[in-house]
């Protein structure tokens, strides 16, 4: 198999959702001596890349996406520690997500997760009715780029307001890119409490993050 | 029908089961196994469709699932399951017909057949949208005034006496028993004293809902909605909601809006996946009507048209198998003041109707901007009525909608999001300003041109 053959497969396995292979396909490539980071960028990428596109155009539907994203999880763990050794490893912009406080609606914070994933942020989810501390904890545990909170319900909007709050009382606010969204959530709301991101749906999000992230490093 | 002690009971002892488990293993694998195993298929040129063959698969897979699946507690990660006994119980002793409202404001709620030539009900109001307290009281007025309307689903507050209020907080149960308080007073206003509500909009945990089950805020011929959770979930919120009424006697509704794109998959997912949880809702909340709202995973709106497929499979597999009191929501992109608005109303209420539910709007914008009135809502009782008394087919209404579908399908992304209440209202006299009434006269008589219909 070829190389440029093997990251085809990599990225049709992980496109597939079929763990085993995606694992096995890279266990091959670094058996043949292929640099893991190109394994991961042109094969896993391409393939979660690929997810993200046909689910953007309701081809495949969030299961699909769940199954890809274990899948490329999988792969992962195997290329990641070889390319860290190599010191080749890529450093990953790091998002901690949640359905913040007093709501249990997930689905659309599963999709924004999962669409990230694809797009090669570390995502930390922390699941539904999520205090606005325990985000905070999370970020600062694991040095995240992005704090992201969503809501269906527009009773739970004021404790985004009350995270932005309560980073800048702990003089932090600027650690964070804030990003919030969520059906009753509007562009204009997220400014008007000084979030520094929303996305209509969760392509918007993934968007607006990246152009957040590009202007940040441009800073 | 299986008792709420039991149901509760069962929260306790059902199959324990992580809940990835139940999304990924449960619902997305059957749904897709049924979808292929029945050749359940959407047509986007279709999207109402006249074979009833294709209802009846529906129907049926959405029964196999029902068993298999059951319903899963989030509170204690343990499934409930309903044997096929219980289930066609529940069918069997749903109301057919209720009273809602009193006196003079007083209505059947009936369940509708296909091509139902019956006025259907027409329940008003921007539900699932949070509403300033300040137009709170005009704008409520603003659906009971208009004639056509036979009863309400307003939005709830999100701000009580200049306090933002907060989920599960003691602000939830003022804001619930505020909603309530303004709702009466606007349908004293109004002239309807008697007219039924869908309420407790604001009540999204428990804690408001157990604040209004008294005679002066929720009367026992009103009701309120208890969702399933996406896909085929509950919490001890929900139940606690039904355990509420069902003492207190008032009616509960399951709200089922399953997300095209989601765990369930596709449009034809969705469908199977919505017939089961009219089937659980029924055996698990003694539901005695049912809320249909497809999500489109991106714009939201039920007028979309996979949503309206939905819509149409749905409300017909129902009719024709399980004949539960359905209403279909009218949730548009587009806000009040636009053009784009009409469209989406017709379109959605057309195939409503035509399909075996009562239309449920307008909640404009998707409930995201109060940037709607009671005008809009006219208009769908106005075409609601006519496709009525034109006794449309399945047939002629397709074509309708499809056509209409395309004046607004490639906007459902940007929509017109219109403009507030205050905007286009005179909110003292409760009227139309004179260039909103404008635009609803020039509107009405295009869709009248565009449709055939007589409105």
């Amino acid at each position: 198999m070829s190389e440029a053959q093997l990251y085809e497969e990599l990225a049709n396995a992980v496109y597939a959702g079929d763990d085993a292979k995606a694992v096995e396909l890279s266990r091959k490539s670094l058996d043949a001596g292929i640099d893991p980071l190109k394994a991961i960028n042109e094969g896993l990428m391409k393939g979660m890349s690929r997810v993200g596109d046909d689910f953007s155009q309701l081809k495949i539907y969030l299961p699909e996406v769940m199954l890809a994203a274990e899948a490329m999880k999988a792969a992962l763990a195997v290329l990641e520690p070889e390319a860290l050794k190599r010191g080749r490893a890529s450093v990953k912009s790091k998002v901690v997500i949640a359905t913040i406080t007093g709501d249990i609606h997930d689905i659309g914070k599963n999709i924004v997760a999962m669409l990230m994933r694809a797009n090669g942020f570390e995502v930390y989810d922390l699941g539904r009715d999520v205090p606005i501390d325990e985000l905070i904890k999370k970020a600062e545990e694991v040095k995240a780029d992005f704090i992201c909170a969503s809501t269906l319900l527009s009773t739970s909007m004021p404790y985004m307001e009350d995270l932005i709050a309560l980073l800048k009382e702990r003089g932090i606010r600027e650690k964070y890119i804030v990003m919030v969204g969520g059906g009753p959530v509007t562009r204009e709301w997220a400014a008007s409490i000084g979030a520094d991101g929303y996305g209509d749906d969760a392509d918007e999000a993934v968007k607006v993050a990246k152009d957040l992230l590009l202007r940040r490093g441009a800073q | 029908m299986t008792s709420i002690w039991e149901v509760i009971d069962r929260t306790e002892t059902g199959n324990y089961m992580e809940e990835t488990d139940f999304d990924l293993k449960i619902v997305a694998k059957k749904c897709r196994e049924l979808v292929k195993e029945y050749d359940i298929r959407y047509d986007p040129r279709q999207i109402i469709t006249s074979d009833d063959s294709l209802a009846d698969d529906v129907f049926e897979a959405g029964l196999r699932l029902a068993l298999e699946s059951g319903i899963y507690c989030i509170d204690t990660k343990r499934v409930v399951r309903f044997d096929e006994y219980e289930l066609k119980e529940g069918i069997i002793s749903a109301p057919r017909r209720l009273l809602i409202g009193q006196n003079k404001d007083s209505r059947i709620l009936y369940a509708r057949g296909i091509e139902d030539d019956r006025p259907p009900i027409i329940c008003g109001g921007q539900a699932g949208a949070a509403i300033p307290e300040e137009w709170y009281l005009p704008m409520a007025i603003s659906y009971m005034k208009e004639p056509l309307v036979d009863m309400i689903n307003n939005g709830g507050l999100a701000v009580v006496e200049g306090r933002k209020v907060r989920t599960k907080t003691p602000l939830e149960i003022q804001a619930t028993r505020r909603e309530l308080s303004m709702l009466r007073e606007a349908a004293r206003r109004a002239g309807r004293p008697g007219i039924s509500f869908i309420a407790a909009e604001s009540s999204v945990s428990a804690m408001g809902d157990l604040a209004i089950a008294s005679e002066r805020y929720m009367r026992r011929t009103d009701s309120h909605l208890v969702a399933l959770l996406n896909e085929l979930k509950t919490d001890f919120d929900r139940i606690s909601k039904v355990v509420n009424f069902y003492e207190y006697g008032a009616h509960n509704v399951t709200l089922v809006d399953p997300i095209i794109g989601g765990y369930a998959g596709g449009p034809e997912g969705v469908a199977v996946c919505f017939v089961a949880s009219f089937l659980l809702g029924r055996a698990m909340y003694g539901s005695d009507f049912h809320v249909c709202h497809p999500i489109h995973f991106r714009y939201m709106s039920t007028s979309a048209p996979e949503c309206m497929w939905n819509l149409n499979i749905v409300g017909q597999a129902m009719a024709r198998n399980a004949p539960f009191i359905i209403m279909g929501d009218v949730w548009t992109s587009a806000g009040a003041g636009s053009e784009m608005i009409f469209y989406e109303t017709a379109a959605n209420t057309i195939t409503n109707v035509v399909t075996g539910s009562h239309p449920l709007g307008v909640s404009a914008t998707n409930g995201k901007y109060p940037h709607a009135t009671g005008l809009e809502t006219r208009f769908m009782a106005e075409v609601a009525h006519a496709a009525v008394r034109t006794r449309l087919t399945r047939k002629s209404a397709n074509a309708i909608v499809v056509e209409l579908a395309k004046r607004y399908a490639d906007k459902q992304g940007k929509p017109e999001v219109g403009k507030p209440f205050p905007e286009l209202y005179d909110t003292a006299k409760v009227i139309p300003k004179p260039e909103w009434y404008s635009t609803y006269l020039k509107m009405k008589k295009e869709i009248s041109e565009i449709t055939g219909l007589r409105l």
